[in-house]
């Protein structure tokens, strides 16, 4: 009995309550803890409170086979889950739980407050129409049309279901680009120069139109498979847009292909549209999706009119101009795009 | 290298190799960065071990160092020859001499001895010198006159034995391997650090396994679910911690040995912080371990002398004409001697040859009539006889320093029933009176007084003998003893005990004070111990035992009820009979104990019975005999000047000035260690969450990756590390010594407390600090939150090369990686940041920090200058390797994540201001740590 009081702490020890576990771990080995001198205080103080507890550890400690370990630590484990006779999950009351919970509630509402305030300012801070900074986004990227996952261009010219894809690739890619709707939507402006619009940064800006039919023979209109069932493929090139990008006055961004690695011989003859092989001018610099709502991308064709058949031709093409990068290493995106065409027959 | 945390990290690498392999096998071009990682991961285990050991064994050199600067050598006769060789190299069937004042470097047999007597004390706690010879008396080899004993020490004489036993197989070497059999259980802090590192690695394992499944049922692939698996466990590890923590220790151990305490391995520094009993031996640890003259009986009184070291404040009344007999009576018969060159070193530290208490009397007299050698020159001695057993009693015939008294003055002391029947007459006020009842009676009285202080007591009479009979030229011969030795007049007592340090009865309130219980165990005879134990404070002044209060109420010791005393005195013969419940029963319920008489054997059972009670048990001793003692403790403290080697090798930790105090100073080190160690685990706790949001955001949410696995590793044994290191200076936050022992079972290093705070509060809010400046990154660069949202798939998708952005800029897949590397930095300066705000409020738990003092610690100042430091290298000076994914940072950035640094150290003050507030609360109970 006594040997039972002295092992308890007071009520007033701040951990007690939380330590059941470790406590009852102890029950049978005459745990005697406390040197304290107030033990002696201590025990007269707590007897009325502790005694119903003593009287349950007492049978417990009793009602077991002793070496059955696990039996104890199951025992020990439900009753920390689910304490039935104080009432008490994981170690704590029912009113101990919801306290915390909604003390923790209060806390995390106030962070989500000041979280939110952060982010609202953050967004003050920033433009919606025009990016803070663009030095990460240049200098510009490379992509293809059509592009299915893979920059390999394998088909059969005698087999249709092998380049349907691309064909459908294109057509889809170039709705936007339908002559009808192009001067519909955008105006016709001068080439040669910027497209500049003064203005605040809020106002809508108008775009210059890039027809379709100005890829030629590219455009799908005459040749409604891109040239994919002569073997003489199709490949739209488009310089990723960069907010405010301009290419150095008068000397529009060209675009040159060239056969990466292998004889130079197996491309033997590409024809670019427009056929100047650049971007012209007038389509920049771009104000960004929310102002420029209709500015689309210009866009150089590629007809490879004359490409070797029946093996593979890794071609590389590369952005030619000032202020243009086509040499990272890292980033074989960057001012150049490299494919391979496979063209059989 | 394997446990804890390491294997955590050994899986991690093994997945990541796997991971990769899985990547090869379906495309041969897969990226090399899992291996990379992989790589690293074993790398930090491997360093961390080397770095364990390291440390571990620069600790191991102190003591070895240490033990090399008293090696033990032996004279050996081999080939015929006289040889000083290395004890160690001895074996059995060698030929030993041993003399006076050597150690017997073996267990021998004596084949001669001259007059040899050893000092087994420290094998049996005999304190009296055994003879040795070459008889054989006894069956017991404990018992027989004709065995020596490794490691005990030949008084006088010579001898010469043939080496029966050595190392291990010796006598002590047995009370060695009892002490070696008792197994090297896990320290205090080893404990906690386990645990530590279970609640870690469940965290770790739970969150892992619980996100892998969410990962798979959203569909990710389980390649995918692998590497988040790796991420999520290096963001949980705190791969720097175990090393700060040894680093930390190691340092409270230098700074312990500063103040003389040697730790052998830097964990019992916090063992002695969290102990609750120390067990002391008496003599040399509370003791000063020399004979002293305490009590002084004449005129019918009794006087106090001084004890302390060094005797400076001798106040009792020296007028009394009977003082100017007793000290001419203590000078001259006293055959004890200073040894000579040694005219510059204070009385009390002089060399003296002679026994201990001839030493006490001499240094007594020297320090108050000055030049004793003068005195006795002036009193030429004639004659005397040395002390001996049979006759109990030392006596000298002296000429006079009067030249006008042509009388022999004859000087007499020894045990003082036998000098008082020697008298027929005492002196008190310088005049002769007869010897009546009530005299002998006072003298019994102060007798009993001075025996019962434990105090070893001499009488001291004196005779002038008659000049007509005894004339100048009258040859005294001691074989026949042709002078008188009866009808003496006495003069008075004196008494002598081996006096407490001056030190140790503060150290011994401050033990008390903080809640540490201590307990004598001696070998010593229970009045002596318990004398002492009074004097010192270990029975406090108003406390009694059982017997005394049977002495004071005249009723049989069985009568007394055992609650009302409340020290007990415990010889090793009751102990001999107790069951050990009897003893748990002793040990629970009195507060003030002293067991005297005992053996070996029994201070280990009696440090068994402590540690039965939960108790982290600190043993002080000097011997062998407590060696098994020292060992069986939680932390064993050796002496360094009296101890003996198996006492230093067993014990955990050194005391090198012999000071219990400086034991208090050791357990106030060992509190603030673990106080501090508590607040370096906070600090580094906290980050985890911080690294570990970011994993479970972008499994959940698809955002880009917020940080890297390289990155946090860059946290975690980079930039935290020095600040960690740093929390080790911190000063105590209030006296330490003034609250309770911490309780093994209960006071965890890292409670429900601290993880939910570091974790549930401090983390998440250096989460969200983080993310916030994560999240301007990206939108000042085109991607705002929200279109980041579940952008995942097409983020990492090596083929989509147009990604487009808010504004409708196109990226490369290039692009966004370098801006997600940009996104790492960032991330990693918004936990750099929130982190210094962190180390700033982990520098106390309850007081506010400007109580505390910002600018006290000048260690954390370092810590956070090496955090920036760090983190603008790895930002701007190494921003071209790609391999570390550390991109420049605008200077701006730095400055993102400062107020929520700044709201860190607000809440953090608001906390410890309600915890100050409403101790006891229900604040206090969740939130203090």
């Amino acid at each position: 009995m006594r040997r039972q009081l002295r092992s308890r702490r007071t009520p007033s020890f701040p951990y007690s309550y939380r330590y059941r576990l470790d406590d009852q771990d102890e029950l049978n080995q005459n745990y005697l803890a406390d040197e304290e001198e107030e033990a002696e205080e201590e025990a007269r103080v707590m007897v009325k409170e502790e005694e119903e507890e003593e009287k349950k550890e007492e049978e417990e400690g009793q009602g077991q086979p002793t070496g059955n370990a696990w039996w104890q630590k199951l025992q020990i484990m439900s009753e920390y889950l689910w304490d039935p006779e104080r009432r008490m999950f994981l170690a704590r009351t029912g009113q101990s739980w919801s306290l915390i919970l909604l003390i923790y509630f209060f806390f995390y509402a106030s962070l989500a407050a000041v979280i939110t305030l952060c982010m609202y300012t953050l967004f003050l801070t920033i433009s919606p129409y025009i990016p803070t900074f663009t030095e990460r986004v240049k200098p510009p990227g490379v992509m293809i049309r059509p592009f299915a996952h893979s920059l390999n261009f394998n088909f059969n010219v005698s087999e249709p279901e092998t380049w349907q894809h691309y064909v459908i690739s294109l057509n889809g890619f170039l709705q936007g680009y339908n002559d009808s709707l192009q001067e519909e939507m955008n105006v016709d402006c001068p080439p040669g120069q910027y497209f500049i619009q003064d203005g605040d940064e809020d106002e809508d800006k108008k775009a210059c139109q890039f027809k379709r039919s100005f890829l030629k023979n590219c455009s799908g209109l005459e040749d409604p498979t891109f040239g994919y069932s002569t073997g003489q493929p199709c490949i739209l090139l488009k310089m990723n847009r960069i907010v405010g990008f301009r290419p150095e006055l008068g000397d529009p961004v060209k675009v040159s292909c060239k056969v990466q690695r292998g004889d130079e011989n197996d491309i033997r003859s590409i024809r670019y549209y427009p056929e100047s092989a650049s971007f012209d001018l007038r389509y920049y610099p771009y104000y960004g999706k929310l102002t420029h709502v209709n500015y689309t991308s210009p866009l150089v064709a590629m007809h490879f009119t004359d490409v070797v058949k029946n093996q593979a031709v890794p071609v590389q093409c590369q952005l030619k101009g000032k202020g243009i990068i086509n040499d990272v290493i890292n980033d074989r995106f960057v001012g150049r795009v490299i494919f391979t065409l496979n063209i059989e027959t | 290298m394997v446990g804890g945390f390491s294997i955590l990290l050994w899986v991690g690498a093994f997945l990541c190799w796997i991971a990769y392999g899985i990547q090869y096998s379906s495309d041969k071009s897969a990226s090399l960065n899992n291996v990379y990682l992989g790589s690293v991961l074993v790398l930090v285990v491997i360093l961390t071990g080397i770095f364990a050991y390291y440390q571990e064994a620069k600790s191991t050199n102190i003591m070895s160092s240490f033990n090399k600067m008293i090696p033990q050598q032996a004279l050996v006769i081999r080939d015929s020859e006289k040889k000083t060789i290395p004890a160690e190299q001895l074996v059995v069937g060698d030929i030993v001499e041993v003399k006076g004042g050597d150690q017997i470097p073996a267990d021998i047999r004596v084949l001669s001895s001259q007059g040899c007597r050893v000092d087994n004390s420290s094998l049996t706690g005999e304190s009296e010198p055994q003879p040795r010879s070459s008889e054989f008396t006894h069956e017991n080899p404990l018992e027989t006159k004709n065995i020596c004993f490794y490691s005990t020490t030949c008084l006088e004489g010579t001898v010469t034995g043939m080496v029966i036993n050595t190392g291990d197989r010796t006598i002590i070497g047995h009370i060695a391997s009892l002490a070696s059999g008792v197994g090297n259980e896990k320290t205090p802090i080893a404990i906690e650090i386990e645990h530590f590192v279970h609640i870690v690695a469940g965290v770790a394992v739970s969150i892992g396994i619980l996100f892998f499944i969410i990962a798979v049922s959203l569909k990710y692939r389980v390649l995918d679910s692998v590497i988040f698996l790796i991420g999520i466990i290096v963001a949980n590890v705190p791969e720097g911690l175990l090393a700060t923590v040894t680093v930390t220790l190691s340092l409270t151990a230098k700074r312990m040995a500063k103040k003389n305490c040697l730790v052998k391995s830097p964990e019992a520094v916090e063992t002695l912080g969290s102990t609750s009993i120390i067990c002391s031996d008496k003599t040399g640890t509370l003791t000063q371990n020399r004979m002293t003259v305490a009590h002084l009986w004449f005129d019918n009184q009794i006087f106090v002398a001084d004890t302390s070291e060094d005797h400076s404040n001798q106040v009792f009344d020296q007028s009394s004409s009977t003082w100017a007999s007793l000290s001419k009576i203590i000078t001259l018969c006293n055959r004890a001697e200073f040894k000579p060159g040694q005219e510059n070193v204070p009385i009390m530290k002089k060399a003296v040859i002679g026994d201990a208490s001839e030493t006490a009397l001499l240094k007594f007299s020297e320090v108050i009539l000055g030049d004793v050698m003068e005195i006795r020159k002036r009193n030429r001695k004639v004659v005397e006889i040395p002390f001996n057993s049979t006759n109990k009693f030392q006596l000298s015939i002296h000429e006079t320093d009067d030249p006008h008294d042509k009388r022999f003055l004859m000087v007499m002391k020894g045990a003082p029933e036998r000098i008082l029947e020697k008298c027929s007459t005492i002196m008190i006020n310088g005049e002769e009176h007869p010897l009546d009842k009530s005299t002998a009676k006072a003298f019994h009285t102060a007798y009993m007084e001075l025996g019962g202080l434990g105090e070893r007591v001499l009488g001291f009479c004196h005779l002038y003998l008659p000049a007509d009979e005894f004339p100048e030229t009258y040859s005294f011969d001691i074989d026949a003893m042709n002078f008188p030795t009866s009808n003496l007049c006495f003069v008075g007592l004196l008494s002598m005990i081996d006096p407490p340090r001056s030190t140790v009865p503060d150290a011994v309130t401050k033990c008390r004070s903080a809640g540490i219980k201590v307990i004598m165990v001696t070998g010593d005879h229970p009045i002596t111990a318990k004398a002492i134990a009074k004097s010192v404070g270990i029975i406090s002044a108003n406390s009694e035992t059982v017997e005394d209060i049977a002495h004071r109420l005249n009723i049989p010791v069985e009568q007394v009820h055992q609650r009302d005393a409340k020290a007990a005195v415990v010889t090793g013969m009751e102990l001999k009979d107790m069951s050990s419940e009897q003893l748990d029963e002793i040990l629970a319920n009195y507060q003030e104990i002293v067991f005297a008489r005992t053996s070996p054997q029994q201070k280990l059972i009696i440090v068994e019975g402590c540690q039965r009670q939960d108790a982290v048990v600190a043993v002080t001793g000097d011997g062998v005999n407590d060696s098994p003692a020292l060992k069986k403790a939680d932390i064993g403290i050796a002496m360094g000047i009296a101890g003996s080697d198996a006492a230093k090798n067993a014990a955990d930790m050194v005391l090198l000035d012999d000071n219990f105090a400086s034991i208090v100073t050791g357990v106030e080190e060992g509190r603030l260690i673990f106080d501090n160690l508590k607040k370096t685990i906070a600090y580094t706790l906290t980050k985890n969450i911080a690294e570990l949001c970011p994993f479970l955001i972008y499994i959940i949410a698809g955002l880009p990756l917020p940080i890297g696995t390289i990155t946090i590793l860059f946290i975690d044994l980079g930039t935290d590390i020095i600040p960690s290191i740093a929390l080790a200076y911190e000063k105590a936050e209030s006296d330490i010594m003034n609250r309770k022992p911490r309780h093994k079972k209960k006071d965890r290093l890292v409670n429900e407390q601290l993880a939910v705070y570091s974790y549930l509060h401090i983390g998440l809010m250096q989460a969200l600090g983080a993310f916030l400046l994560y999240f301007t990154v990206y939108a000042q660069e085109g991607f705002l939150p929200h279109t980041l949202i579940n952008l995942r798939v097409e983020w990492e998708s090596d083929n989509v090369n147009d990604l487009e952005d808010h504004y409708g800029q196109e990226w490369t897949r290039y692009q966004r990686e370098y801006l997600e590397w940009t996104g790492y930095t960032a991330f990693f300066v918004g936990i750099l940041v929130q982190q210094i705000a962190d180390l700033i409020i982990r520098k106390t738990r309850r007081n506010s920090i400007f109580q505390q003092g910002l600018f006290r610690n000048k260690v954390i100042w370092v810590g956070i200058a090496s955090q920036i430091v760090i983190g603008l290298i790895l930002s701007y000076g190494l921003g071209s390797i790609t391999a570390l994914n550390f991109t420049m940072l605008r200077a701006q950035y730095w400055f993102v994540a400062v107020p929520h640094a700044i709201l860190i150290w607000v809440y953090d003050e608001v906390r410890k201001l309600f915890i100050r507030l409403y101790p006891g609360s229900w604040w206090d109970k969740n939130m203090y740590y």
